[in-house]
């Protein structure tokens, strides 16, 4: 059986691909909320120490999720003031558990509603905007532009099966009018797009965006014809530490057979692309829109802070 | 004839038994080589198909593919996950009390492509070993089949045969059921309670539960719901089997109870579900199975040979109760190895045969030991029933590795038990 970190690895990796980071986030959080509700220790003594291996195990996963390690830092650093320092009889522990992992998910609502507001700056009506990614941000943004009375179009960039069916859905759901063109043709239709709106996993110290794979193509194909590309992503998602090596970025080699001829051959697909944040036109966050040059001084001030020990989301 | 007629029918036995062709092809074959060689004659054939029970079958089958296009099923199963919070010994219970449950009004197969793969992803992602919670949930969809005429298809020859009604199997049959279940769940909690207890003291494994519950109740908020089509579905699937249970008074046979169920169901849903659709899904191979079965079962019966069969058993004793823990036994031992629809169907002429040396007794009491065998005997061996073969194929599609001999080593004791339960009710209530 593989250890608890590995499993929590595998199961978080998972996770973002179906669902993105930031509902990610929120899922293990309350995840989180069930387990201490259905938890039984004597008092909070216990708690905190099966709490603290935990919280070790999941920081220690890879790749590393910047939005849930520093919800979890705020959990500890809460705990470590209340929960953790005195004892407390069972129901007076998961009481104050239970609130202040609700104040956190209160919390991160507020902040995806503020990035929603900030994209209300952007100008959308009447554009087509490309689509390629899953992203549940830009999912969210292009609902409320929808909500707003605002009229455009949307061309889903098609990718994997799952990928391009949870686009469709979405866009569907919201009534949003969209075409489907394959990702590899999007060459003939460059003149009829007039933005592309991303979401992203997390912002690298190297100032890369690691992002949804193929995106990379993508975008330096429509950089390079001047057509502006948009990345929606909370502030919350940067990765403000060193990276040390591309953890993020995983392969999966599988065999596959020929559909009609017994040819058998190696498949190998990749998790995730890097794309330079230089790339972008414009950088939509929950703290305002930024250009690349002005991202890269805000993420530096978040990480010097983080490395100081202060409290980032 | 006799030596052609029994050559053939072994013949096409070890074929399915090695599964060297699709058991459908077989069995026709072996039917068409006895009319071929004048064994039977064509019309003769034709009369031997139970076209009741092939039309039980096909109406329930339509039933159930058009119900699992609603996704109710898979939404019951989300729900019966979220409601054990990640707690083993829950999952244990519900879970296998909810195959049984749904055996017994759906088909076998159906439950466990249903059952298996949630059952898989909830506990491996918890870092437990799925295998005790399968094997249980391979053992209640056969003992849960046993409770209802719809339940198992070897219910369904039985009925059709005996003309017992829906609610004579379960009036009959409740009690053993449960006892086997209860006997079933304490035998899994007693010998494997170290992969059943709760961790309820565990933050790190509830945490894992709750975030793999977590995972598959979103998978499944993807999967829109239609009210409409899940009242229509839920409405039919209750009216039919209420129309199972007054059977009598309505007058209408089961199978016709079945496909009106089946048309109504298709015409309220047809603009959701084509009736094409619908009757793609249907098992045809298991119906053609059924049909080269009936035929081949006719051209031994012609030959005198099961008549001969029936005359030696009912010549061994006077007593009844003998007898049905001899059909018990004899076919829980067979089901165990091999299907047990091409047993029950051989053991129909031979029970009726024995009843016509019982004049004036009631004989009711050897098909009810007859579908106890043929339905509780499938859990002794990986290759006893449909399902079991369908959960280990599942199992081992996810990597799940489920070997014969550590499935044998729960199912040969468990079934034993079953089958000793099983003889204790058949002696309380008719000895």
């Amino acid at each position: 059986m593989e250890n608890r970190v590995e499993r929590l690895s595998q199961l978080l990796r998972n996770l973002e691909v179906e669902i993105g980071t930031s509902d990610l986030a929120n899922l293990i959080l309350m995840a989180l909320l069930d387990a201490v509700i259905a938890l039984k220790v004597k008092n909070s003594k216990e708690f905190c120490r099966q709490f603290k291996e935990l919280v070790n195990d999941l920081k220690n996963t890879e790749p590393k999720f910047g939005i849930l390690n520093y919800r979890l830092d705020s959990l500890v650093k809460y705990f470590k003031e209340t929960v953790c320092c005195q004892h407390y009889e069972e129901e007076q522990w998961k009481k104050e558990v239970v609130e202040s992992i609700n104040k956190i998910l209160i919390k991160s609502h507020q902040e995806r509603a503020k990035l929603i507001h900030e994209a209300e700056g952007l100008n959308v009506e009447h554009k087509t905007i490309l689509i390629h990614d899953h992203s549940h941000t830009v999912h969210r943004v292009l609902k409320h532009f929808r909500s707003m009375g605002k009229h455009f179009k949307v061309v889903i960039a098609e990718q994997d099966f799952d990928k391009t069916h949870s686009n469709i859905e979405s866009m569907h759901s919201a009534g949003i009018p969209f075409q489907v063109v394959p990702a590899y043709m999007l060459s003939h239709i460059h003149k009829e797009i007039d933005m592309l709106f991303f979401g992203g996993l997390t912002l690298k110290d190297t100032m890369d965006f690691v992002m949804d794979p193929g995106t990379l193509s993508l975008i330096s194909e429509f950089h390079e014809e001047g057509i502006p590309v948009y990345m929606f992503i909370d502030t919350a998602k940067f990765s403000l530490w060193k990276s040390k090596k591309r953890g993020e970025i995983f392969m999966h080699k599988h065999l596959r057979t020929h559909a009609y001829q017994p040819i058998e051959y190696e498949r190998v697909k990749y998790s995730h692309d890097r794309v330079p944040a230089k790339l972008f036109y414009r950088l939509v966050t929950n703290e305002g829109i930024f250009t690349p040059e002005e991202l890269e001084k805000i993420f530096k001030e978040k990480m010097e802070k983080y490395e100081r020990g202060e409290e980032i989301d | 004839m006799e030596y052609l007629a029994l050559a053939i029918f072994f013949s096409v036995f070890v074929f399915i038994i090695f599964d060297l062709y699709d058991k459908s092809l077989v069995a026709l074959f072996g039917a068409f080589l006895m009319i071929v060689l004048g064994i039977l004659g064509a019309e003769e054939a034709v009369s031997a198909i139970k076209f009741e029970a092939i039309f039980l079958l096909l109406g329930m089958m339509i039933i159930v593919n058009i119900a699992s296009k609603s996704g109710i099923f898979q939404w019951a199963s989300v729900k019966i996950a979220a409601l054990t919070k990640g707690n083993p010994l829950a999952i244990f219970l519900f879970f296998s009390i909810l195959t049984g449950l749904a055996s017994a009004f759906l088909d076998n197969v159906t439950t466990i492509l249903l059952i298996v793969p949630l059952t898989i992803e909830l506990l491996r992602g918890m870092g437990k070993d799925p295998k005790p919670y399968l094997f249980s949930e391979i053992m209640f969809s056969n003992i849960g089949g046993d409770l209802t005429l719809i339940g198992d298809a070897s219910n369904i020859i039985i009925g059709s045969a005996s003309g017992l009604g829906f609610l004579d199997f379960i009036k009959n049959l409740w009690i053993p059921v449960l006892a086997v279940g209860i006997f079933t769940i304490l035998a899994f909690v007693v010998f494997k309670w170290k992969d059943l207890k709760p961790h309820s003291d565990d933050l790190g494994k509830l945490f894992i539960a709750n975030v793999i519950i977590r995972k598959i109740k979103n998978k499944f908020a993807k999967v829109s719901l239609s009210k409409s089509f899940v009242i229509k579905v839920v409405s039919i699937i209750i009216l039919t089997i209420l129309a199972f249970l007054i059977q009598e008074y309505l007058g209408l046979p089961n199978y016709v109870i079945a496909f009106i169920g089946a048309i109504l169901l298709g015409i309220l849903v047809s603009k959701k579900v084509h009736i094409h659709e619908a009757l793609k899904s249907v098992e045809w191979t298991t119906l053609f199975f059924f049909s080269g079965l009936f035929i081949m079962v006719a051209g031994l019966e012609k030959t005198g040979l099961l008549e001969t069969l029936s005359q030696a058993i009912a010549s061994s004793t006077n007593n009844v109760f003998y007898l049905s823990l001899i059909i018990l036994w004899i076919c829980g031992i067979f089901s165990m190895i091999l299907d047990n629809v091409p047993f029950v169907t051989v053991m129909i002429p031979v029970i009726l045969g024995i009843q016509t040396q019982f004049p004036g007794t009631d004989t009711t009491v050897l098909w009810w030991a007859l579908s106890m065998g043929a339905c509780l005997g499938g859990n002794g061996t990986l290759v006893g029933g449909s399902a079991n073969v369908v959960a280990a194929g599942l199992a081992k599609k996810d990597g799940v590795h489920i070997s014969f001999l550590e499935y044998l080593k729960f199912g040969l004791p468990i079934t034993t038990g079953m089958l000793l339960i099983s003889s204790l009710y058949l002696f309380l209530r008719f000895a």
